[in-house]
């Protein structure tokens, strides 16, 4: 692992013999990603960091769209939170930990307050006018590029939980998933450095 | 009326306190005296109007629509409370100011919560709806516990403080389905019309003042349940003098006067309150004797008189009412006294202990003055208070009174006796306190100890000196006494306070009880030894943490017996319950006929609609199939969200293009989830049953199966009413939107919605700690111990419970 990270512009050659490609024969040469790339499972691959790091930024958009959209055709809150958090998750997949965080707008629990925040606000809000809790209002206007476009309160509702299924997946991936990663990092260095001290014990004077 | 501001009052001091404790170290509690005084000031002025009989009332509207209300109402009872919560509050504020040292640990956490306390306990005694009075009770009950566990750095202190929760707010929970009870036969939640016109007569209402009793014992320590009082103790001694002389404990007895009126001919209120406060009189009282700590002797003191009170209290004659306010009042300032001398004794020379304790009554001539005056009237020496008060009770059960009002003169006897004889007992223990703390004794060497300031003696002098006021003027308390007692009727006439009441039976038994009292007072070596011998007596403590510990080995022995641990027997429950409720129910309807398979008009059994439906159902079979049959965990995996992509495909053809969608996005994301995890698993499954065990799950599965498909084809076909979702497409269009399950999701049921994606944050956050609970212990796996190992278990399986 270690020299695969140290090396990460020269591919590892000769490693192993009868026939396999060389160990580390996918890993680009190019860098890709924002971090020091360590994925979280196997080797790296060139055509995962670059479909991740060409795809991302469509992935979001497309989640967006698919909130924005939601009122009039499929998509909605929840499908776009799931969607754009399908980005991160790839992100993590391609990149290991490291990448994930340094992917995060900000804290999972800090998104999931957030999208608590927006949704009780958007709930209380109409109380503040005589109407009833959760009351819809929706706004017509002419703009200058898009034409008419509607605002609708519940699109806020739709972003309150847009932002809570964005940070429930984050929080679950960092926690089973990078959590994890790093505990397993954290053992094989305690295993590594037994094993070191043993041998320095046990070996010649 | 000023009274819902004078309560916002407490609650603005309390949040203020503890920044200024900073600033102004043990003066703080002097703004603490603030809110209390104002109060007592405040009822003072009203006094002539309330005495009266006419009390002063308010309402703040809360929650009409379930009839609670914050109504306020102050009548000659509260008053007394009033005065004793307030009043003797802010004294004893006061006293803390001297009594904490600057720099002390959580001055401003205990002034505010002392605050927060007055407050609570002000809302108990001046509320006039039941809710409002639950509230304000349970809100005592918690300050209480933070007040008692005060030192929280003592494991004996927050155990004191959890039994007194424990039984006080546990007990409070039937007292409120009491309460509810009483509200829903008597039409009314508002105390003063349900004790003006009480439901006598229906079946429910003594079952209803079992409840509301229980509460009350609880609070007030009655026997059995007075075992959280003397733990109670830990406390520092001007919150237990404030707690358990002046306030929380008279919650109860409160309680008890306020509705004796209305309620104490109704059957078993007289029953009760008579053995239950005769049983803790005598008890508290033999206890009290055998202390060696000065502050437990009055601790058991207070559960004696707290017995006297009940007993007084709900007893509901004019007589009993009269000496209430009397013993009331006079218990409050005596105990409180009292308290603050032991208060003083202990900061003075650093032990409570009698044992220890010499020659202070030389070196504090003032203390002991004024803690011998307040024994005295607690011993119901006149011509101080607490003379007076017991000479009122005596008078209430003695024979001879009114027959029309008076008790059934056996048990008026049984209860004089009970009276007299703990009498007896409280005269041989405050003889004791005065002798232990400020005798001089041979047997112990004297220690030179600092005489205390003046500014901290003022407060047990001016509570003893008002003892002595209120005995030789009782004329100043007994408007108080005849406001509360003009709801009893009598027939001749009303019952005084007075010190002299002439050559009165009464006045024979209080000078035999003198006597009695002096004498085992004297044989104090012989009574040791009696109650040496006697000590195998059954301990309520012992009582209480056997309960505790019996409720957490039932809780332990149901966790092991429900929770195995084996995700395919949580599953077999689940099924197998699903097949023996609605599944027999079912098949019974259909064997019956109750129920008929859909027969023509569209609803006949298709094979498909479109043969593209056939496509989808044989890669889900194939699929599921498959999965069944795998050993390998992974390819399990992607075999289980390949037969989601299928059900996925099934809802394109059925035009149901967004559940589509959000499944395919949760079958993927489940799926990458899963993997994490997996990379932890072994990679095929462990054992897999044989034998009867897989013959059994395959038929619990296959039946399973079959209900579910079978109900999912009658209930379609079962429609009688046309379906809700009809004018959803117009009013659809109104709201602005197309798409009608969107518009279902973020208007019409916005409130379902708002509820899902809190509990999906509340499993976010869960899953998170979760993982993080487990993260410290796999780090250390080398050397598990018992314990962690089956806490580890646990959280692995809980863990596998959201995930799946």
């Amino acid at each position: 692992m270690s020299t695969r990270e140290e090396n990460g512009r020269e591919p590892q050659r000769g490693a192993v013999g009868d026939g396999a490609p060389p160990e580390g024969w996918e890993a680009p040469r190019e860098r890709w990603l924002s971090t020091v790339v360590r994925p979280a499972f196997g080797p790296r691959s060139v055509l995962l960091e670059v479909a991740t790091r060409l795809l991302i930024p469509t992935i979001l958009v497309f989640s967006v769209f698919l909130l924005v959209s939601g009122h009039d055709q499929p998509g909605g809150g929840f499908a776009g939170g799931l969607v754009a958090s399908l980005a991160y998750v790839l992100r993590y997949v391609a990149g290991g930990r490291r990448e994930l965080a340094a992917g995060m707008p900000m804290r999972p629990e800090a998104l999931l307050a957030l999208g608590l925040l927006v949704a009780c606000a958007t709930a209380v809000a109409p109380l503040l006018f005589g109407a009833s809790v959760l009351e819809a209002a929706s706004v017509t206007v002419t703009l200058p590029v898009f034409g008419k476009v509607k605002f609708a309160s519940f699109l806020l509702f739709e972003t309150g939980v847009f932002l809570i299924v964005v940070g429930l997946v984050l929080s679950v991936v960092s926690a089973l998933g990078a959590r994890m990663e790093a505990e397993e990092e954290e053992v094989r260095i305690v295993r590594a450095r037994t094993t070191r001290f043993g041998r320095m014990r046990g070996g010649p004077r | 009326m000023l009274l819902p501001f004078l309560l916002a009052l407490h609650a603005v001091v309390a949040a203020l306190l503890p920044p200024l404790a900073r600033v102004l170290g043990t003066r703080v509690f002097v703004v603490a005296c603030l809110p209390p005084a104002l109060t007592a000031l405040w009822v003072l002025a009203h006094a002539p109007d309330v005495v009266a009989g006419q009390p002063v009332t308010s309402a703040v509207t809360w929650v009409p629509a379930l009839d609670i209300n914050l109504e306020f109402r102050v009548d000659a009872l509260t008053l007394a409370m009033v005065l004793l919560v307030s009043g003797v509050g802010a004294v004893i504020f006061g006293y803390c100011a001297r009594y904490f040292h600057t720099g002390e640990r959580g001055l401003g956490r205990l002034s505010a919560v002392l605050v927060l306390f007055a407050g609570a306990m002000l809302g108990v005694v001046s509320t006039d709806n039941l809710f409002a009075l639950y509230v304000f009770w349970e809100l005592t009950s918690i300050t209480s516990f933070l007040l008692i566990g005060h030192d929280d750095r003592k494991e004996h202190a927050r155990r004191a403080a959890l039994q007194s929760l424990v039984t006080t707010a546990g007990f409070g929970l039937p007292m409120l389905v009491g309460f509810i009870l009483l509200g829903q036969i008597g039409g009314s939640f508002r105390i003063s019309t349900l004790v003006a016109d009480p439901p006598v007569g229906d079946p429910l209402l003594p079952v209803a003042l079992v409840l509301v009793l229980a509460g009350a014992f609880a609070k007030s320590a009655q026997v059995p349940l007075h075992y959280w009082l003397p733990g109670a103790m830990i406390a520092p001694t001007p919150v237990s003098a404030y707690l358990h002389a002046a306030a929380m404990v008279k919650g109860g007895v409160y309680l008890v006067a306020r509705l004796a009126p209305g309620f104490a001919e109704v059957d078993p209120w007289r029953a009760l309150v008579l053995t239950f406060g005769m049983a803790t009189m005598v008890v508290g009282g033999w206890r009290a004797l055998r202390q060696d700590d000065l502050k437990l002797l009055l601790a058991y003191g207070t559960v004696s008189q707290l017995g006297f009170l009940t007993l007084l209290a709900g007893t509901g004659t004019q007589v009993a009412a009269t000496a209430t306010i009397g013993v009331l009042l006079a218990h409050g300032f005596f105990k409180s006294a009292l308290f603050l001398t032991v208060g003083v004794i202990d900061h003075q020379t650093g032990t409570r202990s009698i044992a220890a304790l010499s020659g202070i009554g030389r070196r504090m001539p003032v203390v002991a003055g004024a803690a011998t005056l307040a024994a005295a009237s607690m011993a119901g020496l006149p011509p101080l208070l607490g003379f007076v008060g017991k000479e009122a009770a005596l008078e209430a059960y003695l024979p001879g009174g009114d027959p029309a009002t008076a008790l059934p003169s056996g048990a008026a006897a049984v209860v004089l006796v009970g009276v007299v004889l703990a009498s007896v007992l409280t005269v041989g223990y405050s003889a004791r306190f005065v002798w232990g703390a400020f005798s001089t004794k041979d047997t112990v060497a004297e220690r030179r100890v600092p005489r205390p300031a003046a500014a901290f003696v003022a407060a047990p002098v001016s509570l003893a000196v008002l003892s002595l006021a209120a005995g030789v003027l009782p004329f100043a308390v007994d408007p108080v006494a005849q406001g509360y007692a003009a709801a009893f009727d009598t027939s001749g006439e009303p019952y005084h306070l007075a010190l002299w009441h002439g050559l009165t039976p009464a006045l024979g038994l209080s000078a035999l009880v003198l006597v009695a009292g002096a004498l085992l007072f004297h044989r104090r070596v012989t009574v040791a030894r009696v109650q040496q011998a006697l000590s195998r007596w059954p301990d309520a403590d012992r009582g209480y943490h056997g309960v505790v510990h019996a409720i957490y080995v039932v809780a332990l022995r149901v966790t092991r017996l429900l929770q195995s641990g084996s995700l395919p027997v949580y599953l077999g429950v689940i099924l197998a319950t699903l097949l023996a409720l609605p599944g027999a129910r079912l098949v019974m309807a259909l064997a019956s006929g109750d129920v008929a398979p859909p027969g023509a008009g569209g609803n006949e059994l298709r094979f498909w609609n479109t043969p593209l439906e056939g496509v989808v159902a044989l890669l889900i079979v194939v699929t599921a199939v498959a999965t069944v049959r795998e050993h390998r965990r992974f390819p399990a995996l992607i075999l289980v969200s390949a037969m989601g992509f299928g059900v996925a495909g099934l809802f394109v053809l059925y035009g149901a293009p967004d559940l589509a969608l959000t499944l395919v996005l949760v079958e993927t994301l489940t799926t990458i989830i899963l993997v994490f995890v997996l990379r932890r698993l072994p990679a095929t499954f462990g054992t897999r049953p044989d034998g009867w065990a897989k013959r059994l799950t395959v038929l619990l599965c296959a039946a399973a199966g079959t209900f579910i498909a079978v109900s999912l084809w009658l209930m379609t076909a079962a429609r009688t009413d046309p379906p809700v979702s009809l004018g959803y497409t117009s009013l659809a269009r109104e709201a602005g939107g197309d798409n009608l399950v969107n518009m279902i999701l973020a208007d019409f049921r916005a409130l379902d919605t708002f509820g899902e994606v809190v509990v999906l944050a509340t499993a976010a956050v869960a899953v998170t700690s979760l993982v993080l609970l487990r993260r410290s212990r796999v780090v250390e796996e080398t050397d598990p111990g018992p314990d962690e190992t089956e806490e580890e278990r646990a959280g692995a399986r809980t863990g596998e419970g959201e995930r799946t």
